[in-house]
């Protein structure tokens, strides 16, 4: 036979077609005002720019709708998600394939395009879609892992897509059994169909069977189609539009601004009060769970759930009323669960569809904060010694220039020449164990020839516990002061250990007029290596692991030029939870002026990791986290000695022999 | 329901002891890099007063202070806690009044603001610590007082108390109107101002008076005067006890911790 | 008249307040070259008066029952404005410090509070105290007669006993029942009902405890025997040794004792940042160089261990010589 003649009849077997169109109305329009009524709601919320730079937007879309980069993070999710997801997209096109020779009266479906495409590739991928399905179940019902969301509906529709792959293999079978297709073996599966149910049917039941299945896989296919969009099965069309509207920017900017003289209401307590894009975000979750799953909180036991929070709000804007409070009226947004996130970011850089939950907790924390005054008493003090001291640290002795006592420092008013601001920060000058770090800075930069200055007494804090706390009136009022300081003095460049600060700076103040250029110390450091300007000797075998700080990995990118200071004079061990991946110290979000339950600390779990890997130094790279890792090495290691140190610690101990005076290790501490 | 709660702006008690610095000519603080702020007790006592009016309803607060004109932002802080009015006697006659001239000053405001039940002042106030303003101001209204109150309710014709002592406390019954001087306690710990109440106070009116609107001539020492202020020289050495055996070190420690002890 | 009067308001006994007064009193009579005077007012013994008696050269006793502040203060002015004084001393108690300003402008002088030493300085009278939290001293010359001021009497010596005691004379003044302010109810809390925030002696604890056990069987008994309270450092509440009630520091309470005795503690700043108003620091700690010996007023460089229990011992001892 002529393979350019194959084919096969569309409606074999099949009278009354108009009734397949009659019901496919309804389930359209029933498809139709499901997406209508969700995007009516997503346009309540307030306006945001998503929309810029379409390319790199549209390349977003191609990594991680299509290719499905981070879905595919978790090996087994991501193989069985490709299968069901690629499979389907065959056989939609082989559905619409279908519809164009069959109502547009086209003539695709014929020849090698039909054996090879509409038969045999379409096959394999129903089979993989089979395969995926049955993957999910193994999961689901076997392994169960606690971050998934366990519900009827999962189930239902696992049970339905399942279903209807079935339906069609039997489908293709009964029609290759009944009319002999000289083309089965095309159809793998659809062959075997046939083997097996030859014997059982006969040549009169054969078309019975295959009638009543068409029209029960018809019926089926178009009630999934009008249930689609009331269903998380939605994310096939939200997934993809929210990656497309995701941020741009690092998620160190993650933040949103307030208009404080236009703005109504601070904060968020209401559906209406987010923007559309939150909304969407809502829309677009697909109850995988790995946000939860990777939150330092949730990981220690806490309340905190930020896949609750999403399906929460979720549910709520499915329920109507936007405009009711939002806060404490569901499980997941107690102000306990808001009060216990530290902004690492590890829920947004795991997210496979890119949703923004802790924006979302901050929106909260700002109405709680500005418009309730109602936040944890810890929180309280520290807003308020930022208000009368520009410090968070309240009762503290210490001077912000109390580090340089016996270093020759210049303010920079007495620095016509400095080429570089050194930003101390609140703890790297306030904080006993944290000086002995910018005194190790400042050696470095001076040993190298740097010229720099400091603002000393001058110095008011970046702002970013206020911000993450959720005083944005307080933050802002600081970063205009900090910034107008700065330009006043014709700053160019400046230099922070405190990864808080550096995030402040690189990417939340251009918004009031700051451009400057900001570095990490780590990062100055390594250049300043790189460049020959200091030269470590690697004198010691001892080893380290380095412990990426939120605020300077996951939230910009920087993981390199740490490891490069590290590596110089000691063999690098990383943890498991490393990078992008790096499990919270605990301290961020306000979080390190809390006092924890003694059984729910993440600086505990995350030195528990630290001190398995053994190594003999766990180096940080900012104050919260020195603070916050001590505190648990201290409380975990028992007999085991680990010492504690900042990079530039370490990378002066690395240098000379007159490294004598800043890196003590831990002793008995208080 | 009438109160006056007074108030005053001192430097920020709490900069590091490092940075204190004194000007001997002038016999007072330095500001520096001090900010200003509302003198702890004074807070207390406005928030005693917005929570008995949030209690027992119906209590008009006006807050009134007598200092420099930066003085006007502590007044603000209190409009946005939510008392009700404010004003200030601006003070530019005298850096460090003496207790008896603050005492007549707030007296003559507080006539010319009008009838009042209920004066609320601070026990103290965190730089002079003189803790007079009280007593003096209830003999220049010729009215009685009772001191060290952390707690206040309405009870049939007057005001139930409690009242901090050395060894205890007191429940005292009294009639208004009356002054009082008030403490700190757990439950009077001052309320943060929602952003919008701050952004808001500052539209809200203030009256400014001088001292001259009040009929008032400053006689400064002639109460009392500062004649010497200096910052002791504190050994920032620790003292470690001397002995050659532990034996005597301990004794030696047991004495110095004795000597303390003792004068409480 | 150049007299100086001490007054004791409704003293529960002739204890180490009231004799630093005497003393403080006597000394200033002496160098006024005037009598020293004592103004007892509802004393809650009998026997009081007659151990003023021994130091002071007059003793006005008037007895009011139960003390209440408005005809006390009125039974103070009468009898003072009778005597006419240069000064007026009074002791730091709550009655005393409520009373001094309001007797002051009664009688027309000047108060101060707070005082730790009385001068005479060109025949004016002039007082020092601690201002600015403790951080600076000020001299104040009081310009009217007669000086009203309430002292640290604790910390002065006290009076030598008179070769003939003085006269006690009783009044009776007639002080009509005032009604505007009335005591109702009196309250004596213990130690233990004490706040941590409140505690006038505190004995911590730090990492360097080592365990538990150590807390209840050496601090405890120690901080009972100084009438102190228990608190620690934020790393021994971390390892669970005792409740986070007992945490001081940063994120913790924050106390502001006379005297706080770090025990194996190194002295951190967050630790610190809860103990910046104590007035005194020592510490017992086996390293030299930890910060909290920056902090201290005295302290020994010793395990607690060795420490702890001889000092209690020493303690007793000194308490049962005072006694």
């Amino acid at each position: 036979m002529n393979p350019a003649g194959a084919t096969r009849q569309i409606y074999w077997n099949i009278s009354h077609i108009w009734a397949m169109y009659v019901l496919l109305l309804p389930a359209l329009a029933i498809f139709v005002y499901g997406f209508y009524r969700q995007i009516r709601k997503w346009r309540r919320g307030a306006p945001t720019a998503r929309f810029d730079q379409p390319f790199t937007r549209l390349k977003l879309v191609f990594k991680h709708a299509i290719a499905q980069r981070r879905t595919a993070r978790d090996v087994y999710a991501g193989m069985f998600h490709r299968f069901i997801s690629y499979g389907f997209v065959i056989l939609t096109i082989a559905t619409t394939v279908v519809a164009l020779d069959a109502d547009f009266g086209t003539a695709i479906m014929r020849g090698h395009f039909y054996l090879y495409f509409q038969s045999l590739i379409v096959d394999l991928f129903g089979v993989l879609v089979l395969a995926g399905v049955g993957l999910a179940a193994v999961r689901r019902y076997l392994s169960r892992p606690k971050k998934l969301v366990y519900t009827d509906e999962a189930t239902w529709i696992l049970v339905l897509v399942a279903l209807i792959c079935v339906q069609g293999f039997l489908l293709e079978g009964w029609r290759i059994a009944a009319t002999n297709d000289p083309w089965a073996r095309y159809s793998p599966v659809g062959n075997l169909v046939a083997g097996i149910s030859l014997p059982f049917l006969s040549d009169a039941t054969l078309p019975m069977a295959h009638r009543f299945t068409w029209w029960f896989h018809l019926l089926l296919s178009f009630g999934v189609l009008a249930w689609f969009p009331y269903t998380k099965m939605m994310h096939v069309f939200t997934a993809p539009l929210n990656i497309y509207t995701a941020q741009l920017a690092p998620l160190g900017a993650s933040l949103k601004h307030i208009d404080f003289e236009k703005t109504e209401s601070f904060g968020v307590n209401s559906l209406a009060a987010f923007t559309w894009k939150d909304l969407l975000d809502l829309d677009a979750c697909t109850e995988c769970g790995r946000c939860t799953a990777v939150c330092p909180a949730h990981t220690v036991g806490k309340e905190l759930s930020p896949r609750d929070i999403i399906l929460d709000l979720r549910d709520a804007m499915h329920a109507g009323g936007l405009n009711a409070p939002i806060i404490g009226s569901m499980p997941a947004t107690s102000p306990t669960a808001l009060w216990q996130c530290t902004t690492c970011v590890a829920c947004m850089q795991v997210c496979p569809v890119f949703i923004e939950q802790m924006p979302k907790i901050v929106d909260m924390r700002r109405y709680l904060v500005m418009e309730e005054a109602e936040f944890p008493e810890s929180m309280q003090q520290a807003i308020m010694s930022l208000e009368k001291r520009g410090h968070p640290f309240s009762g503290t002795n210490a001077t912000r220039i109390d580090w340089t006592d016996g270093l020759d420092v210049k303010h920079i008013s007495d620095a016509q020449d400095a080429e570089v601001l050194l930003w101390v920060g609140c703890g790297g000058a306030l904080i006993e164990r944290n000086q002995k770090v910018t005194r190790s800075t400042a050696q470095l930069l001076d040993r190298a020839g740097v010229k720099f200055a400091i603002l000393g007494r001058d110095e008011k804090c970046s702002g970013d516990p206020a911000r993450r706390i959720g005083n944005e009136f307080l933050y802002e009022m600081l970063a205009k002061e900090n910034v107008e300081k700065l330009n006043k003095h014709n700053v160019k460049t400046v230099v922070t250990s405190c990864p808080h600060c550096f995030n402040a700076f690189r990417n939340e103040y251009p918004h009031f007029g700051g451009s400057f250029e900001v570095y990490h110390h780590s990062e100055y450091l390594a250049r300043l290596v790189s460049e020959g300007k200091l030269k470590p000797i690697a004198t010691t075998t001892k080893s380290v692991t380095f412990h990426d700080p939120c605020y300077l990995g996951r939230q910009n990118g920087v993981y390199d030029a740490p490891r490069q200071l590290v590596q110089i004079s000691s063999k690098s061990l990383e943890m498991e939870r490393s990078r992008e991946k790096s499990f919270c110290c605990g301290g961020g979000g306000g979080m390190s002026f809390v006092d924890e339950p003694p059984d729910k600390r993440v600086n505990q779990e995350r030195a528990r990791e630290a001190l398995a890997t053994g190594a003999d130094v766990l180096a940080v790279g900012c104050p919260f986290c020195m603070t916050m890792m001590e505190d648990g090495i201290n409380a975990q290691r028992g007999d085991r000695e680990m010492r504690v140190l900042d990079v530039a610690e370490l990378l002066w101990e690395a240098l000379s022999t007159d490294s004598t005076d800043s890196t003590d290790s831990i002793k008995e501490s208080a | 329901m009438n109160i006056v709660v007074c108030l005053k702006q001192i430097l920020d008690p709490e900069i590091p002891a490092r940075e204190f610095r004194v000007d001997a000519a002038r016999r007072e603080a330095e500001r520096g890099n001090a900010n200003l702020v509302t003198n702890i007790f004074c807070e207390n006592a406005l928030e005693t007063a917005l929570q008995f009016r949030e209690r027992w309803g119906d209590a008009k607060i006006t807050v009134l202070s007598f200092g420099a004109p930066t003085a006007e932002d502590s007044l603000r802080k209190a409009l946005a806690m939510k008392a009700d009015a404010a004003a200030l006697v601006i003070n530019d006659k005298s850096s460090n009044p003496d207790p008896l001239t603050v005492a007549q000053v707030l007296a003559t405001a507080i006539r010319k603001l009008g009838s009042f039940d209920l004066v609320m002042v601070g026990r103290e106030a965190g730089d002079w610590g003189a803790g007079q303003t009280a007593g003096l101001l209830a003999e220049e209204l010729s009215l009685p007082c009772v001191s060290f109150v952390d707690r206040i309710e309405a009870m049939n014709g007057g005001l139930r108390m409690k009242r901090q002592t050395d060894s205890g406390w007191e429940v005292l019954e009294a009639q208004t109107p009356l002054v009082v001087s008030i403490t700190n306690d757990e439950h009077n710990v001052p309320r943060i101002p929602k952003v919008r109440d701050v952004m808001m106070s500052y539209r809200q009116p203030l009256t400014q008076w001088t001292l001259a609107d009040l009929g008032y001539e400053m006689d400064d020492d002639k109460y009392y005067e500062v004649v010497d202020l200096s910052i002791p020289q504190k050994e920032s050495r620790c003292e470690f006890v001397t002995g050659d055996t532990l034996d005597e070190r301990v004794e030696s420690l047991a004495r110095r911790i004795t000597e303390v002890t003792s004068a409480l | 008249m150049n007299d100086v009067v001490i007054c004791l308001l409704n003293p529960a006994g002739f204890d180490r307040a009231a004799q630093g007064l005497a003393g403080a009193g006597r000394r200033l009579a002496a160098e006024l070259g005037s009598q020293l005077k004592a103004i007892v007012l509802s004393p809650q013994s009998p026997a009081i008066p007659q151990e003023v008696a021994r130091v002071a050269d007059n003793v006005i006793v008037v007895d009011q029952g139960a003390y209440q502040p408005e005809p006390a203060l009125s039974a103070l002015t009468k009898v003072c404005s009778q005597l006419s004084p240069a000064a007026i001393l009074f002791g730091n108690d709550t009655y005393s410090q409520e009373a001094t300003p309001r007797l002051a402008h009664r009688l027309g002088g000047a108060a101060v509070g707070d005082v730790v030493e009385v001068m005479v300085h060109e025949k004016a009278l002039r007082v020092s105290r601690q201002v600015y939290g403790g951080k600076a001293q000020a001299t104040i010359e009081l310009k009217r007669p007669p000086a009203v001021l309430w002292t640290r009497s604790r910390s002065f010596a006290s009076a030598n006993h008179l070769t003939t005691p003085g006269d006690i004379t009783e009044l009776s003044p007639d002080i009509p029942i005032d009604p505007r302010t009335r005591i109702v109810e009196r309250k004596r809390e213990s130690q233990s009902e004490q706040r941590l925030e409140e505690a006038r002696v505190i004995v911590s604890g730090g990492r360097g405890i080592g365990g538990p056990e150590p807390f209840n069987n050496e601090l405890k008994p120690l901080a009972e025997l100084l009438g102190a309270q228990l608190a620690a450092s934020r790393a021994a509440c971390d390892a669970g040794w005792v409740p986070p009630t007992f945490q001081v520091g940063q994120t913790g309470k924050k106390v502001t004792p006379d005297l706080y005795l770090a025990i194996a503690i190194t002295g951190a700043s967050q630790h610190m940042a809860g103990i910046s108003e104590a007035k005194n620091i020592a510490a017992i700690n086996t390293d030299p160089d930890a910060p909290i010996f920056k902090h201290c007023r005295f302290g020994i460089v010793e395990d607690y261990r060795k420490v702890v229990p001889l000092l209690r011992q020493k303690l007793i001892a000194l308490q049962n010589s005072q006694r």
